[in-house]
């Protein structure tokens, strides 16, 4: 099984590059809302996407999951 | 007299370089020696006293570890042997005939002498030609040591000439040479068998025992980096004024967590008045950076430079063979007074670079500042005053300057620095700025061109004085993700982690590069590095962790000071290297599949050149025509009805440039092999070709 979000193999859904890169991000989440008092998890998830020192499978799952949300108010 | 007419009772003199015979030569005949050529090798030829020498020597180590079968097929392999390197390698004339000299003049000799660098290494070349070509005079040979090749140095190395007391030193390199050999052929040809059986085309993988664990390194890094989640957090800076006087100094927490923190601290600063609460002003003296050592001459390189660790080593290496400074291959941050400083510095005052550096120097007290680390071989690297009677290259006379200039330093005082530390409360908070400045150079007079500090004047405020806060800044910040390994950082991470030698860290990281598992500037991961290690760490993990390789150089260590036996070290090498090859064995399938497909798009990136400007739909590639064997340009697009094609050189290596020719937008590539890289239009039509003459510049 491949990863979704690159070529490498995968075990479940994500590599485990992948994987990690969001159980950083999601712990991640946590500090950010601490440090702004409150921040939503999409805006949180634009900002990783969209700031220079987001590293690049970090970014790619943050863009993932932001597009998940997207489905998800579609529906 | 030439050497081929000797009837025999002469010194032979065996050296590891060809310029070190000519200046040993040179520095014991004072001049008067005679040179000849045999089996095509120059030898030199004098009296010294009432005893005839004839110097000769090789080029660098003209014996391999090899295995008799040759076939890339076939492992394990633990029956490896020294061979001539013309036999493992193939071509190698220069081998063949250097040990044919050797051998044919150690026939007309009486007394032998190993003249090789005096290291690991140069024992290692020195003894296999006593103990291959002279058969068997490695025992009775006189061992001549010396640090640099000064007449000075050498005429006294070679009136102590005294046999080896032991053999620690080539014990210690032949052993190290048969693990590397066993370790990476093996492992290698288990992982590119595996590969080669699910590419369906042969798969170079390799690996060795300290390119493993170094690759590794850049892995894990580049792992660090991409997971990368930045932090936020808030930076606050108060800016005071009183009258003219205006400042700026940071909030006392440097990083604030919340934002609601932050804007609190402004709220409550904003508009008020703040009082100097503490003036402190004091002066540190700081002591010149120790003398250089190889790993310190190549980060200080890479750093004032931007020179790669290889070329440093190489560049240091034509500066010792030129007689201008010590051995560089060296861990040693001393400088023994036998290197005899006032003949150094007055050697370098001769020179107008330096001769009133050197001759304020030579005014004072000649004790320089020395660093912790010892090295038994040789001294740290140091100049040896004698000047460059041929004209530098630009990076040779800059390395050269770097270590005069460093020199020098360690004879001046140290640099004085004037520090003042200012606090100013404003209510319950505390603001901070901090300034310093150099007052006396010390020893930046010699080495400012390559070291300095910031001088940043604090404006002059004293306790009690009271400012007022015209503003609040509040900005907010991010945590910077890692940085990846450069050449320099990854070079001082294996010295830390203890794994390959001073000679060797920078080979190892060139051979990464040449391998394609790294690349760049700021060393990133190739899919192939990454599925190297990620099969490694899988299978048989040992072979990509630095406990292993630090253990085994502890061992080989123990082989050098001869507390430990050589040859129980290879058997357990090979109980180790047994049991790893048997893991990657029994997963060969799955490991071949991964390695397999990382390596074929490796091959395939590699003879991309860049998209086609004519059909704009598929990329330019190199191809090897089956019918004549010849390379061409051509489209992917090929089965689509593109019919872009274009004549290639068919000699030298090819590397695409990435950079699309500026007047027709076809590929642009380099041509490499023998002397400088060729940059190369593929259109051949391209407007910039005139007259059918090729848009050809050197680089």
């Amino acid at each position: 099984m491949k990863c979704r979000l690159c070529d490498r193999e995968a075990a479940a859904e994500l590599c485990h590059h992948h994987e990690r890169a969001k159980g950083r991000v999601e712990a991640g989440y946590a500090q950010w809302v601490k440090a702004y008092g409150s921040i939503d998890w999409k805006t949180y998830l634009d900002r990783v996407i969209t700031n220079a020192e987001t590293g690049q499978w970090a970014k790619e799952v943050a863009e993932l999951l932001v597009g998940r949300l997207n489905d998800k108010n579609k529906t | 007299m030439g050497a081929n007419a000797k009837a025999g009772g002469y010194t032979l003199v065996i050296c590891e370089k060809p310029d070190a015979a000519r200046r040993i030569s040179e520095a014991l005949s004072g001049g008067s020696g005679s040179s000849s050529l045999v089996e095509g090798v120059p030898t030199f030829t004098f009296r010294r006293g009432t005893e005839e020498f004839v110097v000769c020597s090789a080029q660098g180590h003209v014996y391999a570890v090899s295995d008799p079968f040759k076939e890339r097929s076939v492992y394990p392999i633990f029956d490896a042997e020294w061979y001539r390197l013309d036999l493992v390698e193939k071509g190698n004339a220069s081998a063949a005939k250097r040990i044919a000299a050797v051998r044919k003049l150690a026939m007309g000799a009486d007394h032998f002498v190993n003249a090789c660098d005096f290291d690991v290494e140069g024992e290692t070349i020195g003894f296999n030609l006593l103990r291959y070509a002279c058969e068997g005079k490695e025992e009775g040979a006189l061992r001549a040591k010396f640090s640099t090749l000064t007449s000075e140095e050498l005429v006294k190395s070679f009136g102590s000439a005294a046999p080896r007391s032991g053999q620690g030193l080539a014990k210690a390199g032949r052993a190290r040479h048969l693990l590397d050999f066993m370790w990476g052929v093996n492992l290698s040809r288990a992982l590119s068998l595996s590969a080669t059986a699910s590419a369906g085309g042969y798969r170079m993988v390799s690996i060795g025992r300290v390119q493993g664990p170094t690759l590794k390194f850049v892995v894990e890094r580049e792992a660090e980096v991409q997971e990368f989640v930045p932090m936020p957090y808030w930076k606050t800076r108060g800016v005071f004024e009183s009258g003219r006087m205006r400042l700026t100094a940071t909030y006392s927490k440097e990083r604030i967590e919340t934002v609601v923190e932050a804007v609190r601290v402004r709220e409550e600063c904003q508009g008020k008045e703040g009082t100097v609460t503490s003036v402190r002003k004091g002066v540190s003296w700081l002591p010149p950076n120790p003398p250089f050592n190889i790993g310190d001459l190549q980060r200080e390189a890479y750093r004032a430079f931007g020179y790669p660790p290889s070329r440093t080593l190489q560049i240091a290496e034509r500066l010792y063979l030129g007689s201008l400074i010590s051995y560089p291959r060296t861990g040693s941050q001393k400088l023994p007074r036998s290197i005899n400083f006032p003949r150094v510095l007055r050697g370098l005052q001769e020179m107008a670079d330096y001769s009133k550096e050197a001759g304020a120097i030579l005014r004072g007290e000649l004790n320089p500042v020395e660093g912790t680390k010892v090295d038994s071989a040789h001294p740290a690297i140091h100049p040896t005053g004698e000047n460059p009677g041929k004209l530098l290259d630009s990076a040779e006379a800059r390395l050269y300057d770097m270590i005069v200039r460093r020199f020098l330093s360690l004879f001046a005082p140290p640099a004085k620095r004037e520090k003042i530390s200012v606090v100013i409360a404003v209510e319950r908070h505390e603001f901070h700025v901090e300034g310093a400045r150099t007052v006396f150079p010390g020893w930046l007079a010699y080495y400012g061109k390559y070291w300095s500090w910031k001088d940043d004047d604090v404006p002059q405020v004293k306790e009690g004085d009271r400012l007022r806060v015209a503003q609040v800044h509040v900005e907010e910040k991010f945590d910077q993700r890692p940085h990846r390994f450069n050449q320099s950082s990854l070079l001082e991470k294996m010295e830390r982690e203890g794994i390959g030698t001073k000679a060797t860290r920078a080979d190892t990281i060139s051979t990464l590069l040449a391998r394609g598992y790294i690349s760049g500037e700021s060393l990133a991961v190739t899919a192939l590095g990454e599925s190297v290690i990620e099969v490694a760490d899988e299978c048989a993990p040992s072979i990509v962790t630095s406990e292993l390789t630090r253990r085994i150089e502890g061992r080989l260590d123990g082989v050098e000071r001869e507390v430990e036996d050589g040859r129980e070290l290879i058997r357990d090498a090979v109980r180790s290297i047994t049991e790893q090859m048997l893991a990657l064995r029994a997963d060969q399938e799955a490991i071949g599949h991964r390695l397999g497909e990382a390596s074929t798009a490796i091959r395939v990136a590699a003879n991309s050149l860049g998209p086609c400007p004519v059909c704009k739909t598929g990329s330019l590639k190199v191809i090897r025509s089956r019918k004549t064997g010849k390379r061409f340009v051509g489209c992917t697009s090929y089965q689509n009805g593109c019919k872009t094609s274009a004549p290639l050189p068919q000699r030298g290596s090819i590397k695409a440039s990435r950079k699309p020719c500026r007047r027709c937008s076809w590929p642009v590539i380099y041509v490499m092999g023998g002397g400088h890289p060729w940059r190369l239009c593929v259109n051949p039509s391209c407007p910039s070709k005139v007259k059918g003459r090729d848009e050809v510049q050197t680089v």
